[in-house]
């Protein structure tokens, strides 16, 4: 196991409050895309944070139903290339709301029937948040890369007449301030009626990591109340172990155990400069 | 007598029928109705699982009807945060576009809120207990472990539900906060979940009526939703009298909602018009 980086043993910590949302990182760093800002640096080459066994994903789940989770996530790399996604989903969503992440280029029509068909049969949503990263092709495509903005249209539009209801997520990156009513004029501008975006601030980390910047302390933390972090309620089922953070899954510094969930409910160190992003800006990974 | 978290005993009132509502959002004509109609409806108690503020074009003309009627009421996080005088509402919001008629909503709440009745809201308790004959009911605003937790019906497993009556000692939880009603039995009916929904906004079913909840105690609970009809047009008209968003006027009207509409899951988003 690589060496826990320096800082992590001082670092401020989040209780474990209760697990509200399941993270399953189900391609590991597996991706068709290198988009330049990816939190986990994912791409097509040979992933540095292998694909989760399908086992594996299955146990969690389980083990995560006892807990009374209350809602799940897929995300990688892509996890649309994951060959066992359609039964894990169905497996997810006999038991909980199942969100899952991708970048809206490997989605064809037979795929989005098989989703609309298991949404159908669920008692649960299935939620599908596409990413885009401008409303306009080229600053969209400048970092998630060439012909990724039409592809991931062509998803949406897909998605939303099987009454998917897609969810645009969109990080800063490229659009500024404005954005949320840009991607909404984009969305209404494709003939899908209910809109839905969600706006994520750029974390310091993957491929956005730049040099070392600030990390939270104690001191930064009096008088905030830490059971409103996200990775209070949150864990994360990764290949090589789980974490309380779905962006700094695979990081040694963040790992919790190497297998178990119920291994992995303590206290989790807010040690990453993304942490400290999470804490200034109240971002939500989830949903809403 | 039970205890809950600690220590210190809580009153538990019993009961054979109770009408449980949430949600009034300032809308004092549709409580009114409501009201009128649990007396018909012969129920035992009134309880209303909170955020009394908000939307509506009347905060003030609501407590008054409450103390007529003598509802109990569980705090909720708009009038959490009424009472504090905090800067929003903490409604749970992350969409720019909701938190603009939320920051709106909450100022004109606020504005036209009397220092009487915040003080009164200060005072409200985070939950109620309640029996009804054998059924050991739990009545919070979001859940029970979260004032602002949005307990939607598609997003809300059977899991959680027996997790978190087995942690708060109940058979029956009720809630609010979604502002859209919905139930369900657990375990061949030995354990029960419903929100009650909202009497201050409609359905998002495209009628304009309201809904609370009728509880009946006995060997098998009984949970009806009851529909009101109210004088939606005097509370469309006094939202534009007093410059509110047309879109919540519209709400009121058409029974569609305009607004706070990102929050919603795939599932119950797909059922509106918007």
């Amino acid at each position: 196991m690589p060496a826990i980086p320096p800082g992590v043993a001082d670092a401020p910590r989040a209780p474990f409050v209760t697990l509200s949302a399941l993270w399953l990182v189900l391609t590991g760093t597996l991706c068709n895309l290198r988009c330049t800002h990816c939190l986990n640096a994912s791409g097509p080459d040979e992933p540095w944070l292998a694909p989760l066994d399908g086992a594996v994903a299955r146990r969690a789940l389980t083990e995560a139903e006892a807990l009374g989770v209350r809602e799940v996530y897929f995300t990688g790399g892509e996890p649309f290339l994951h060959r066992e996604i359609l039964p894990l989903l169905e497996t997810s969503l006999a038991m909980a709301a199942t969100t899952v992440l991708t970048n809206g280029t490997v989605m064809t029509d037979a795929l989005a029937g098989a989703l609309a068909a298991l949404a159908g049969a669920s008692r649960y949503s299935l939620e599908i948040r596409v990413s885009l990263d401008a409303a306009e092709a080229e600053a969209n495509d400048r970092v998630r890369g060439r012909g990724t903005w039409e592809r991931a249209l062509r998803t949406l539009r897909t998605l939303d007449a099987r009454g998917l209801l897609p969810i645009v997520t969109a990080t800063e990156i490229a659009d500024g301030a404005g954005a949320y009513d840009r991607f909404r004029a984009l969305l209404r501008g494709l003939g899908i009626a209910k809109p839905r975006v969600k706006i994520l601030p750029v974390f310091p980390v993957g491929r956005a990591a730049g040099a070392p910047g600030v990390r939270l302390t104690d001191a930064d933390l009096e008088g905030f109340d830490r059971t409103t972090l996200q990775c209070a309620e949150t864990r994360v089922v990764a290949a090589d172990g789980v974490y309380a953070c779905p962006i700094l899954a695979g990081l040694p510094g963040a790992r919790l155990s190497d297998g178990a969930l119920a291994a992995a409910l303590g206290p989790a160190a807010l040690y990453h400069e993304a942490c400290a992003t999470c804490h200034r800006t109240g971002a939500t990974c989830r949903n809403a | 007598m039970s205890s809950h978290r600690g220590d210190v005993p809580e009153r538990v009132s019993e009961h054979r029928r109770i009408a449980v509502l949430g949600g009034v959002y300032s809308n004092a004509e549709a409580l009114a109705a409501v009201l009128a109609d649990t007396r018909r409806r012969d129920a035992e108690a009134v309880f209303c699982l909170g955020d009394l503020g908000g939307f509506g074009a009347h905060p003030d003309r609501v407590f008054p009807l409450l103390r007529e009627h003598d509802v109990r009421v569980v705090r909720g996080n708009y009038d959490e945060a009424v009472a504090a005088g905090a800067a929003d509402c903490n409604c749970g919001y992350t969409d720019p576009r909701d938190n603009h008629y939320a920051r709106l909503s909450y100022a004109y709440t606020v504005a036209h809120t009397s220092a009487t009745n915040r003080a009164w809201l200060a005072t409200l308790p985070g939950h109620r207990r309640a029996r009804l004959g054998p059924h050991r009911v739990f009545m919070c605003h979001g859940s029970p472990r979260r004032i602002n937790e949005f307990l939607w019906e598609s997003t809300t497993p059977d899991g959680l539900l027996r997790r978190l009556l087995a942690d708060h000692a109940a058979d029956v939880l009720l809630c609010t906060h979604t502002g859209l009603k919905w139930r369900r039995a657990l375990d061949g009916g030995a354990a029960h979940a419903v929100n009650v929904g909202a009497v201050g906004r409609p359905e998002n079913d495209g009628t304009p009526d309201v809904w609370y909840a009728l509880l009946t105690g006995g060997p098998e609970l009984e949970v009806e939703f009851v529909s009101v009809a109210y004088d939606h047009e005097a509370a469309a008209r006094a939202l534009e009298a007093e410059g509110l968003p047309r879109e919540f006027a519209e709400t009121l009207r058409t029974g569609w909602w305009t607004t706070c509409l990102e929050n919603l899951p795939a599932r119950e988003r797909a059922r509106g018009r918007f």
